[in-house]
Parts: structure tokens; sequence; C-alpha cells
């Protein structure tokens, strides 16, 4: 599913992001990826749905070489992945609805598909009830709720977390790695880069561990 | 595809209710341009329509050597009349010369007694069409009449025609210079106030880009919002014209301006005024378009 190839990352001449990675995550694993703050998992996700360039090295998502993907290519790739960032992105002018139905009418579905696919997915992560309200309204872990929603509802073969629950208190993050869980139950490929220990101590999975850009660690639980 | 028109078209209209004060602001900033190109526009046309009234004065007057026979008289004018530039010929006999001379001088006029009537030449006034009222055109004619009749002398205001000429000429050409000053500095400025809106709303655009909208998606809909603003900016500039045209400048500023009692100041034909509308709709699009650019990124 996403493979790695000496994928290099650097920002300027003396900012090196990520150095010479090499792996490969299968189809429908779940992977913690880990570190210190600045140790680039950020920057390994954003190169995932192609917000980066590699500076050297490819990048291939699905059989596909997404470092030589053209700008018009980009957002067909993004249709196939759901991000979640820690600070949840959301359109805080417009609705619950609006905010989910988004990520389907960037993608052209029809309007009862879209409102039949929002409701599931508003359902599936226990907010079905507050449809009409606006993010603001909603506390941090509804919120986070929405963007997981949202990242959902495409379908998506890969679903990137960045610290998810780097706001939320415990009892929230662990809702939210429910959600996580049952996505990756249904066969999407789920990457959650976090510096909380406790969650792949707790939910055990694979976990990649990055330290200046580099790789000292891939564990299988 | 018409679901997805009526989706952009749904989408421009609800950013606009979202964004009232950001919205307000950008039409507001394209109804004063436009109001502003236009106004000055109107002016540089009512200048030259004004002046364009001081060339019907514009005549040629060839003095003759020798009086024409009476009965060559009817000729002669039908000849003068057949020249492409001449929409009128006066023939002014030495008798008549005199007369309009005597009138002239009013009390005076016995200054002229003992003065004998034939003194003054019998003359020719040409009346020219209207688009012969020109320097080229006044050529023509003048190598005509130089041509077939024995003329003593030819006048016709050249002076004046080549001051007239060069001011018609710098008219225009400031006119032009200003306009597409006032229109660049209108775009820089609509295109300034549409960046500052799509500034507020660059969560939006990097989220669309995040959940794969394509570029034409995330686009379309911020173009045709500019567009749309610019519909009513064009049409607020306009109703303002209009209102101030009517209540204030015709009514009011006719009466002071230099201008003769039955010149009517001119406002914009239909036809500019829809040009003024749709110059709003140009304008705000462009200006989405250019600020679009650096926005958004995929």
């Amino acid at each position: 599913m996403i493979q790695l190839f000496n994928v290099t990352k650097r920002y300027s001449s003396d900012s090196l992001a990520l150095k010479d990675l090499t792996l490969q995550i299968d189809k429908g694993e779940f992977v913690y990826v880990t570190g210190a703050s600045g140790a680039g998992k950020t920057t390994f996700l954003r190169l995932l749905y192609a917000a980066e360039k590699p500076t050297r090295g490819q990048i291939l998502i699905d059989n596909k070489n997404i470092s030589r993907f053209r700008s018009h290519q980009i957002p067909f790739l993004r249709r196939k992945i759901g991000v979640v960032f820690q600070d949840f992105k959301l359109l805080q002018s417009r609705t619950v609805y609006e905010n989910v139905a988004f990520a389907l009418e960037a993608q052209g579905k029809k309007r009862y598909e879209v409102s039949k696919k929002v409701y599931q997915a508003l359902k599936e992560v226990g907010l079905e009830h507050r449809l009409q309200r606006r993010p603001v309204e909603l506390s941090g872990g509804e919120q986070q709720r929405i963007a997981i929603a949202r990242a959902l509802v495409v379908d998506p073969l890969i679903l990137l977390a960045d610290e998810p629950s780097g706001n939320l208190d415990q009892e929230v993050t662990l809702d939210i790695m429910e959600l996580f869980k049952r996505a990756n139950a249904r066969g999407t490929t789920v990457l959650l880069a976090t510096h909380d220990h406790s969650l792949h101590r707790r939910f055990p999975r694979r976990v990649l561990t990055l330290d200046k850009g580099k790789l000292i660690g891939d564990q299988q639980p | 595809m018409l679901e997805r028109i009526r989706y952009f078209i749904v989408r421009a209209l609800r950013n606009m209710r979202q964004w009232p004060l950001l919205c307000t602001a950008s039409i507001l900033t394209m109804a004063v341009a436009l109001a502003t190109v236009a106004t000055f526009f109107l002016v540089v046309v009512n200048i030259e329509q004004l002046a364009e009234r001081w060339t019907n004065e514009i005549q040629v007057i060839a003095y003759l050597q020798d009086v024409p026979k009476q009965q060559d008289l009817p000729g002669l004018i039908k000849e003068l009349k057949n020249y492409p530039e001449v929409e009128q010929v006066t023939y002014v006999s030495q008798a008549k010369a005199m007369k309009r001379f005597s009138e002239r001088l009013g009390n005076d006029a016995d200054l002229l007694e003992g003065v004998r009537s034939d003194l003054l030449p019998a003359s020719f006034e040409l009346g020219l069409k209207p688009e012969f009222r020109t320097t080229d055109g006044i050529a023509g004619v003048l190598e005509k009449l130089e041509s077939s009749l024995a003329v003593e002398d030819l006048r016709y205001g050249q002076e004046w025609l080549d001051r007239f000429n060069n001011f018609i000429g710098m008219l225009r050409f400031v006119g032009a210079l200003l306009g597409a000053f006032l229109l660049l500095a209108a775009l820089f400025i609509v295109s300034n106030t549409i960046k500052l809106t799509l500034y507020a709303r660059r969560d939006e655009l990097e989220i669309m880009a995040l959940v794969g909208a394509t570029m034409r998606f995330i686009k379309v809909p911020f173009l045709l919002e500019g567009a749309i603003q610019g519909f009513i900016g064009g049409v607020i500039s306009l109703l303002f014209l209009s209102v101030f045209f009517t209540l204030v400048v015709s009514r009011y500023l006719g009466t002071f301006w230099l201008t003769p009692a039955d010149f009517n100041l001119v406002f914009l034909t239909l036809w500019q005024q829809f040009g003024l509308v749709l110059a709003g709709v140009v304008l705000g699009a462009l200006g989405s378009f250019s600020s679009l650019r650096r926005f958004v990124k995929i």
C-alpha cells in the first residue's frame, strides 16, 4: 500500500526533516509513527498526502509513484486518503453536516449520496444528533470526531492522523482510538503520528520510531 | 453538469452570506472604483461633446477677385454644393457684405458714408459637413476652390482649428492615460480587497485542497463570487451615477457650466451602462483570479 525508498526531505541546506527513509506499510495495517517533537513525524505524513515533495527518493502509494505527481493529479490521490489533525481543521462558519459533506462535495458526489453518507459517517462517530450545530458549539472531543467523520466519509484507503489526541483528555482519546480501530477493522490502513507512548502500550500495533529525521526503530507488537 | 453549476452558484451565494462584512467591503470597493472611472468617462465625453459643437462654426470663406454675373450664380452655387465636404453654400454679394459691415459698426455706421458699396469683395461662405470639419477636410475644399474659382483670399480659421485639434487630441490622450490609470488602480484595489477576504478564508481553501478538491472546484465558486460581487458593484455604481446625474449634475451644475443654453449634458448610453456592469463582472472575476493564484496551492 505505502512504500518509501530512500526518502529524504530537506527544507533548506541546514534543515534536514527526513533522512534516507525506506519502509513498507501493507494494506490494512495500523501503524504508529512516534518520536519526539521535531523528529519528522508531521513531515512524514505530509509527504504521504503530497503536501510536500521529497527532496530525494521515491514514494509509492497504491503502486503509484506520487513523488512524480503533477499538481493536477494530487487531488485524486487525496481522495483516497483521509487526514486528521491535532487542531481539527474544521470550518467554523459551517455546520457539522456541511463540514463532513464538504469532503464528498469536493469529489463531485451527488446530493442524495452526500446526505446519506454524511448521516452514516456522523452516526459512526456518534454525532448524528448534532448535524446543524457549528463546531464552536461543540467540545474538543466532539470536534475531533467530526474531523474523523470527514476523513472517513469518503471511504479512504489510508487514514493519516497527526497527533489526533494532542488536545484531548485521556477518556476522549480512548473514544477516538476506538474509531480508528473500527476504521482499521473495515480495511483502512491507519497511520497515527503521536508522541504519546501510552497509546501504543494500551493498543499495541506496529511502531515506527523517528529521531532527527531518521528511522531508528520498526517494532511489531 | 447542471448539478455542478447549481452547486457552484449555491456555494458562491452561501459564501457571500457567511462573510457579509467582507462581501460588502468588496462590493463597495468595486462600486466606488467603477463609479470613479465612469464619472471620469462622463466628464471626458461631455467636454468632447461640447467641443464638437464649436466646430459647427467652422466654415470656409472664399473672397472672389471678380463679382460673378447674376446668371452664373446658380451654376456656381450648384457646383460648390456638389463638393462632398460642403453642407451649405451662401453667396454674400458686395452690397450684402457692406450691409453686414455697417450693421457691425452699429452707431459708428455713419463712418461709411461716402464709401463705395463695391469696396468689399463678394464671397462664398461654405458650411462643412461634420465629418469634414477637420484640417484635412478643409484642405480638400481649399484645393478644389483654388482650382475652380478666381479667388482673392481664403479664410477658414486655420489657427483656431489647429488649436481645437490639439485640444481634442490632448483631451483624448489625457483621458485615455488617466482612464487606464484609474482602471489599473481600481483593479489593484479590488484585487487587494479580495486578497484580504481570501486571506480571512485561507483555512477553507487549505481544507478544500486537503479533502481532494481540484483546482477548478476550489476556484470556480470564488471566481463566481467575485463576478457576482462585481455585478452588484456595477449596478450600485450605475444607480449612484444616474441618481447623482439626474438630481445634481443636470439640474444644478448644468446651469453653472459654461455651456450653451440648448446643450444637454450627456449620460451613459444603454450600451455603456451595460458595459459598466459588465466591467464590474470582469473586474470582480479578474480580482478573484489574480488573488486566488496566490492563495490556492495544492
